[in-house]
C-alpha cells in the first residue's frame, strides 16, 4: 500500500482502478467490479471514476515533471567525454508516442463504457428514453471524454513544455472534443426549433464565446507566465538551499576546524586538502564515470592515503571498468603502493589509471629518494607481498622502478578473458 | 631550462587579488609582472597595451559576456601570434580546461602548482611550447583514445609517440623524464606536446566538436 495515490500505467482507461487497488491493497478485479456496479447506482461509480482521474496524477508524471524541469532550469552540464545528451530525449519522447498510439484505444474504450452506463443509467430511472435526448447527450459526454483526455495527457507530458500540444493528433483530439460538445449543445437547445433558428443561435454563441476568451486571453497569459516564473524561482531556491546546506556541512565546517587548528599546519593542510577533495567531487562529479566502480575505488584509497599522511595525491583517470574480484585485488595494491609513496617520498603521488579493453594499468609514482627493490628485507611484507604477490595470484603483474629520482610501481591486470586466466 | 637572457614580461589574469599577489611572489626573479587585471574587459585592456610575453590566465573570470577567459583570449585574437596565454584554474572539469585550450591557450596549470613549477611553465611557454599537466593528458587521452584507431584525419588521432609522451605526462613525469625515458631529446618531447596541442586545437574529432558545437565556439 503505497502513502500517495497514483493511476497506474497498466490501465484499461485512465489506471484509476490500478491505481485505487494499489492504494487499498486489493484486487484490481475487485475495484473495477465495485465502480462498475456503482454506476448503476444514479451513476455514482461513473462520476467518482471521473472525480479520480482528473485529481489523481498518473504513476511516474511527478518524477517525470521534475526530470523536466531540471532540463528547463537546471542547465545539465555537457561533459566533453559523456555520452550525447540525447539520450536524456529519448526517454522523454518515447512515453509521448506510446502515449499517442494509446489515444485511440481509450477513447474507444471510455466512450463505449461512458455509453452504456448511461443507457443503463437512463433505463434504471425509468425515463422514457427518447433518441432524439439520448443521442446529442451521448455526443456531449464523448466530446467532454476527448477534451479531457487531451488534458489528461498534456498534463501528463508536463505542463511546462506546451509545445508537445502542438502535435496534430493532440490538436484534433481537443478539436474533435470541443466540437462534439458545442454539436450536441446546440442539438439539445435548439432540438425542436428550425434551422434557421439554430444557425442563428449558433453564430450568436460563437461569438458571445469569442467574446469571453478575447476578454479572458490576456489573463490566462498572465496568470501562466506568473505560474511559470514563480514555478522557475521555486527551482532556484531549492538548489540554492541544497547547495547552502552542503556549503555548512561540508565548507564552513573545515573552515572551523581549520581555525581551531591554526597552530599546526600540517593539520590544517590535511583539512583544506581533504575539503578541497570533497567539494571537487560534488562540483565536478562525471555522470560518465558512474559506469564502472573501478576509478571511484582507487579514488578512495588515494583520499584515504591523503588524510592519513596529508600529503597529496593526483589521481589522472582515464577509461573506467567494473570492479571484479580481481579489480579489487588490484585496488588494494594499488593501495599498498600509494601508501609506500606517501610514506617514503615526502612530495605529491601521481597515480594514473588507465582502463581499456586490454586491462587495466595503474601507475603510481613517487619523488622520494627511492629505494632498491631486491634489497628489501624478506620479511618486509609491504611491496613484496600485497603488491608483486597479490597481482601475481591474480593474473597480473606488477613492476617496480626505483631510483634517485623516485619510485614508479607499474601494475598491469589483463582484462578477464578465460584465455588470459589460463595463460597465468 | 636555459634561462632568456631578457626577463620574461608576463599579465596575470584573475579576480582574487589574494592569488594574484601570492602567484606574483611566487615567480622567479627572471618574470616580471607588467600588469594584473581582474576581468575580462580589464584583461583585454591591460593585454592590449602591454603585449607582453605571457598571460597568466584564470579560466573564470567575471565580466565579458561570461565566458572568462575565452573571452579575454578572443579579445586579443590579433596578439596570439607573439603573446601566449597559459591558463590557471582549480577546475578539475574537462570543458573548462579544453575550452581554453581550444580558443588558444598554450598550456594549462592547476592553482595548487609551486612557485618553481609555474616559473618553469611560463618560461616553456614564452619559448613557444606547451604545458601539459597530467591532468590535461588524461583529457587528451580521453578525448582522442588510448588505442590507436584507424581514422582519416590526421588531427583526429595520436601518433603512437604522442600517445606514448601523453600517457607518460599523466602518469607525472616531467618532459625531461618523459626524454630519459623514451630515449629521445627534450626538444623532441617538446616538440610532440605541441603537436598533441595543435591537435586538440583544431581536430574535428566528435568528442571535441559535439562540445564545441554546444557552447557555440565554431
Amino acid at each position: 500500500m503505497s502513502a500517495k495515490m497514483y493511476r497506474t500505467q497498466e490501465r484499461m482507461v485512465a489506471g484509476v482502478c490500478g491505481g485505487l487497488a494499489e492504494h487499498l491493497g486489493v484486487k484490481v478485479g475487485l475495484v473495477r467490479a465495485i465502480m462498475l456496479g456503482a454506476s448503476f447506482f444514479f451513476g455514482a461509480g461513473l462520476v467518482f471514476y471521473g472525480w479520480l482521474w482528473l485529481l489523481v496524477p498518473m504513476a511516474g508524471d511527478e518524477a517525470r515533471e521534475r526530470g523536466s524541469l531540471l532540463d528547463e532550469d537546471g542547465n545539465p552540464r555537457l561533459t566533453l567525454f559523456r555520452p550525447a545528451p540525447g539520450a536524456r530525449e529519448e526517454s522523454n519522447s518515447n512515453p509521448t508516442r506510446q502515449r499517442l498510439s494509446l489515444g485511440f484505444r481509450e477513447v474507444a474504450i471510455g466512450g463505449g463504457l461512458v455509453i452504456a452506463a448511461v443507457v443503463l443509467f437512463g433505463q434504471q430511472s425509468g425515463w422514457n428514453l427518447q433518441l432524439g435526448t439520448l443521442i446529442p447527450l451521448l455526443i456531449i459526454v464523448l466530446g467532454a471524454v476527448l477534451a479531457w483526455m487531451q488534458l489528461d495527457d498534456t498534463r501528463r507530458i508536463g505542463l511546462l513544455s506546451a509545445a508537445k500540444m502542438n502535435t496534430p493528433m493532440a490538436l484534433l483530439r481537443l478539436g474533435g472534443g470541443i466540437a462534439l460538445v458545442i454539436a450536441g449543445v446546440i442539438v439539445i437547445v435548439a432540438g425542436s426549433g428550425s434551422w434557421t433558428l439554430v444557425w442563428s443561435s449558433v453564430v450568436a454563441s460563437l461569438a458571445v464565446l469569442a467574446g469571453v476568451a478575447l476578454v479572458l486571453a490576456p489573463w490566462v497569459l498572465k496568470f501562466w507566465r506568473e505560474f511559470q516564473s514563480e514555478r522557475a524561482g521555486r527551482i532556484r531556491e531549492t538548489e540554492r538551499a541544497e547547495i547552502a546546506a552542503h556549503l555548512h556541512d561540508s565548507v564552513l565546517q573545515t573552515l572551523a576546524l581549520i581555525q581551531k587548528s591554526a597552530s599546526s599546519p600540517a593539520d590544517v593542510t590535511r583539512l583544506a586538502r581533504a575539503q578541497e577533495r570533497e567539494l571537487r567531487e560534488w562540483i565536478y562529479q562525471d555522470a560518465a564515470h558512474n559506469a564502472g566502480a573501478l576509478v571511484e575505488r582507487v579514488k578512495a584509497v588515494c583520499a584515504e592515503a591523503e588524510d592519513v599522511y596529508g600529503q597529496a595525491v593526483e589521481v589522472v583517470a582515464v577509461g573506467d571498468a567494473e570492479l571484479t574480484d580481481r579489480g579489487s585485488a588490484l585496488v588494494q595494491a594499488v593501495r599498498e603502493a600509494v601508501f609506500n609513496g606517501v610514506r617514503h617520498g615526502g612530495t605529491t603521488v601521481s597515480v594514473y589509471v588507465e582502463a581499456g579493453a586490454q586491462g587495466v594499468d595503474v601507475f603510481i609514482k613517487d619523488r622520494g629518494p627511492g629505494f632498491d627493490v631486491e634489497t628489501v628485507p624478506a620479511d618486509r611484507l609491504g611491496v613484496r607481498e600485497s603488491v608483486v604477490g597479490r597481482m601475481q595470484r591474480n593474473g597480473g603483474a606488477a613492476e617496480i622502478i626505483s631510483s634517485a629520482d623516485g619510485t614508479e610501481v607499474r601494475l598491469h591486470l589483463p582484462s578477464e578473458t578465460p584465455a588470459t586466466e589460463e595463460a597465468k | 631550462m636555459t634561462i632568456p637572457p631578457t626577463p620574461i614580461r608576463v599579465v596575470i589574469v584573475d579576480d582574487h587579488a589574494i592569488f594574484r599577489s601570492g602567484l606574483k611572489a611566487d615567480l622567479a626573479q627572471d618574470i616580471v609582472v607588467l600588469a594584473e587585471a581582474a576581468t575580462v574587459e580589464q584583461a583585454i585592456v591591460a593585454v592590449t597595451a602591454e603585449q607582453p610575453d605571457v598571460v597568466l590566465l584564470d579560466v573564470h573570470l567575471p565580466g565579458g559576456r561570461g565566458q572568462g577567459g575565452r573571452e579575454v583570449i578572443a579579445g586579443c585574437a590579433a596578439l596570439l601570434a607573439s603573446t601566449k596565454f597559459l591558463a590557471l584554474s582549480v577546475s578539475d572539469s574537462a570543458e573548462d580546461v579544453v575550452s581554453v585550450i581550444r580558443a588558444g591557450a598554450r598550456g594549462y596549470v592547476t592553482k595548487s602548482i609551486s612557485g618553481a613549477e609555474i616559473s618553469d611553465a611560463v618560461r616553456r611557454v614564452a619559448g613557444g611550447d606547451a604545458v601539459f599537466s597530467p591532468r590535461l593528458a588524461g583529457f587528451v587521452l580521453d578525448a582522442f583514445g588510448t588505442a590507436e584507431v584507424a581514422v582519416e584525419d590526421e588531427l583526429d588521432k595520436l601518433s603512437a609517440r604522442e600517445l606514448e609522451v601523453m600517457r607518460l605526462i599523466a602518469r607525472g613525469y616531467s618532459y625531461k623524464e618523459v626524454a630519459k625515458a623514451l630515449f629521445i631529446s627534450i626538444k623532441t618531447v617538446e616538440s610532440h606536446v605541441s603537436a598533441v596541442l595543435r591537435k586538440l586545437q583544431l581536430s574535428s574529432r566528435h568528442e571535441l566538436t559535439r562540445w564545441a558545437a554546444d557552447r557555440r565556439l565554431l
